[in-house]
């Protein structure tokens, strides 16, 4: 890319970015809306201050990222031994894939009242929403990436008499391994909805559990603040899975 | 309506400085009412250039292009193009296909779905007029292509390679339908070609480029009766003929393999 | 095993096992090795079926939800396509925001609810606001790769029978990027459904989320569950049809 046309990218975002805030500042000092539910940008970004200033938000935060953390690693482990089996079988698939696909799009949310009964209150019933939300996108990607693999190299490693456990690690997580990271970019981000759902519901910790209480005390600036900094942190997260899955 | 076709020192460079390529150099030549005239010529002489900037689909060459005496820039319901790649609209069937240009020209649906019918039958996909291409063979594909183009009753018919992609065989036998439609409407046609064969099947006239800069080399008048039926294909003529331009051609072909291979190394 | 046996075989293999899971469950509860407080006998979830959709007015409830899906879906297209072709139309608008789109795309939407509720009222139109926001990015994300991907030879057929530029965007771009766009769609209402269900969950209003939300409050586990399996049934039903236009979609394209 020629550094003129760099710079002018540049400009464009610079300039729809201040667009945007125009128009927020504008629309908060209109009055057209109660006072506080938009507030002016001083007050978000005082209130962003005080939130990043505040140990609790970091306790929080650790909290959210652990729920989250614990999901992905479960629901992603579950998801690639699912897709393996899925993806090597034909019976499996045949038996149960159309399940599993059917399944994938359904709002887990749903089943929260259920996690809450088996989990508690606490922890546990967040990481569950997240693992099954992170399960379904990852087995179907592995799955079809699984099928993807192109038959010659099975037989090679049928010929070295490869066992099943060989086969998996050997030959199907390399070859799967852009169907994968295909799989968790998209499981990430319904964990993350997930996760922050069931604690906005009900729970006494996490980022979901600010956002309600800044809300309940009608701390506007201070919810905006929370949920600015949840987007940029997911859209970070986000954006290293891609590069990640690019290089 | 007089439809001769005029292309006046064509030329086109690609790039700036040393490293430009000149593709194209100097190329002029006529194409008589109702004559068929085959533009041949080794891979990378400019030949699809020459089809684009016929077309009016590039504009920043020099040169003119003319019909009937009068200069035209840009694309012109006086010419048109059937494509090298497959170019029948996937999501319309072989009617609405063949009917699209005279549905851009907002003409009358029946009136349209008549025309339609008739340039069907001419390229003999009759009983296909309801299929979608992805149901048709390559071959039907293409033909269906070569309809759409001529129901919109262009003076010029250009092809760029539009059997390219297809088996000897039905290239052979698209060959003779394309023959007897051109021989039936008196259809001025331009074909550029990379087959030898092809271009002595279907040719009132050759036109042979050189590889890059693509020049013209030699013009050859082919002399052989119409119909040219299984007879004459298989004739000392006809092979005297393809071996001619061979030996024009070979030299030029060499000359753009080593290029490759130079490229390449 | 020879391929059509598996193709009757495994189906009913699949189905059958999960009515052995149903069975297997109903005993482990009866023996009281699992709470009936945490799962109720698959039995009571039959019967409370017919009791739901008699008091609970599952019907309307789910007439609601689609609605509000359906308003989301237009939305989205009436938004997100026109946004897909100007970042195809403009090089530079693409390199500028097409990542921000992307961004917008994982961004936990569903978190900013208040926001939404403030603007616009306890109200389905917060409802259908919330699920346009959270599914339009697919679609703009999809239009652009359709149309990117569009053949250039198609244009160029177009364009030398003197195609106009609404033409060309009817007859050629659209009908060409129409299987990608419905991709997008696809993938937009299933982030708009869970953000859709989720709210009405949260919030208690409205459709079938409320619907299960009150039914749990309520420690009424067999009607729970029972909705539950409706949401279920209703949303792969949904998800099916989709697929099969987006399945026809491909083959005449």
């Amino acid at each position: 890319m020629a550094p003129a046309y760099a710079l002018t990218v540049r400009r464009s975002r610079l300039a729809a970015a201040l667009l945007i805030l125009t128009a927020w500042q504008a629309l908060a000092s209109s009055g057209l809306l109660f006072r506080d539910v938009v507030p002016s940008l001083w007050r978000i970004a005082a209130a962003l201050a005080t939130t990043l200033t505040a140990p609790a938000f970091y306790a929080n935060l650790r909290v959210t990222a652990f729920e989250f953390a614990v999901a992905i690693a479960i629901g992603s482990m579950a998801g690639v031994l699912v897709g393996l089996a899925l993806g090597a079988s034909h019976f499996l698939s045949r038996a149960y894939e159309r399940w599993v696909h059917y399944l994938a799009p359904v709002p887990k949310i749903i089943f929260f009242p259920v996690l809450l009964l088996a989990f508690g209150a606490g922890l546990e019933s967040k990481i569950a929403m997240g693992t099954i939300s992170c399960f379904f996108p990852v087995a179907i990607s592995v799955a079809a990436g699984v099928r993807g693999v192109p038959p010659v190299l099975i037989r090679v490693d049928r010929s070295f008499r490869a066992t099943p456990w060989q086969m998996a690690t050997k030959i199907y997580l390399p070859a799967v391994r852009a169907a994968l990271l295909n799989g968790l970019h998209l499981g990430f981000g319904v964990a993350a909805i997930g996760v922050l759902l069931a604690e906005t519901k009900l729970s006494k910790a996490g980022i979901g559990f600010l956002v309600m209480d800044a809300y309940h005390r009608f701390d506007m600036p201070g919810m905006y603040a929370l949920l600015l900094l949840v987007v940029f942190l997911v859209a970070g997260v986000n954006m290293a899975v891609t590069r990640i899955s690019r290089s | 309506m007089d439809a001769t076709l005029s292309v006046e020192h064509v030329t086109k460079r690609f790039g700036m400085g040393e490293t430009a390529i000149t593709a194209v150099e100097d190329v002029s030549f006529d194409v008589a009412e109702g004559e068929f005239v085959s533009l041949i010529g080794p891979s990378g002489c400019g030949k699809s250039t020459l089809f684009h900037f016929i077309g009016g689909l590039t504009a920043e060459h020099g040169g003119r292009v003319a019909v009937a005496g009068e200069t035209i820039s840009g694309p012109h319901p006086a010419i048109g193009m059937v494509f090298q790649e497959e170019s029948a609209f996937p999501w319309r069937n072989v009617i609405d296909n063949v009917g699209f240009a005279l549905e851009l020209r907002g003409m009358p649906r029946a009136e349209r779905l008549e025309r339609a019918r008739h340039y069907v039958a001419l390229v003999g996909l009759q009983g296909f007029e309801r299929r979608h291409p992805s149901e048709l063979s390559g071959g039907m594909r293409q033909r269906v292509a070569i309809a759409r183009t001529l129901a919109a009753q262009p003076r010029i018919l250009l092809m760029d390679e539009p059997f390219a992609s297809l088996d000897e065989q039905t290239r052979l036998l698209l060959g003779e339908k394309v023959t007897e439609i051109q021989q039936q409407l008196r259809q001025t046609t331009l074909l550029i070609t990379h087959s030898l064969t092809e271009a002595v099947q279907l040719s009132d006239r050759i036109l042979v480029m050189t590889f890059r800069p693509g020049r013209l080399r030699r013009v050859v008048q082919v002399d052989l009766p119409r119909p040219r039926n299984d007879d004459i294909l298989t004739s000392p003529e006809f092979g005297a003929y393809v071996a001619e331009l061979w030996g024009d051609l070979r030299e030029e072909a060499s000359r753009g393999l080593q290029a490759a291979e130079h490229a390449a190394g | 095993m020879p391929r059509a046996e598996v193709r009757l075989l495994a189906p009913a293999c699949g189905v059958l096992s999960l009515i052995a899971a149903a069975a297997a469950l109903q005993a482990l509860i009866v023996t009281d090795v699992v709470s009936r407080y945490v799962v109720p006998p698959p039995t009571d979830v039959v019967m409370a079926i017919a009791r739901i959709v008699r008091e609970e007015h599952v019907v309307a409830r789910f007439l609601l939800t689609s609605g509000e899906t359906f308003g989301s879906g237009l939305l989205i297209l009436a938004v997100g396509v026109p946004i897909g072709f100007w970042l195809h139309r403009s090089a530079l608008a693409r390199r500028a925001f097409e990542a921000w789109v992307a961004a917008w795309a994982a961004a936990p939407l569903v978190l900013a609810y208040p926001l939404f509720l403030v603007l616009f009222g306890r109200s389905s139109l917060t409802i259908v606001v919330l699920g346009f926001a959270a599914g339009v990015a697919p679609v703009v994300l999809k239009t652009l790769e359709g149309l990117t991907a569009t053949r250039r030879v198609l244009v160029d057929v177009g364009r030398s029978l003197q195609i106009t530029r609404g033409q060309m965007f009817r007859k050629i771009l659209i009908p060409a990027a129409l299987p990608e766009i419905f991709t997008g769609l696809r993938l937009g209402l299933t982030f708009s459904l869970i953000n859709i269900v989720g709210v009405e969950f949260l919030i208690n209003f409205g459709g079938l989320g409320q619907l299960i939300n009150e039914l749990a409050e309520r420690y009424d586990l067999a009607g729970t569950y029972a909705a539950i399996g409706f949401v279920l049934l209703a949303s792969m039903v949904f998800f099916a049809c989709m697929e099969h236009v987006e399945r026809w979609l491909r083959r005449t394209h």
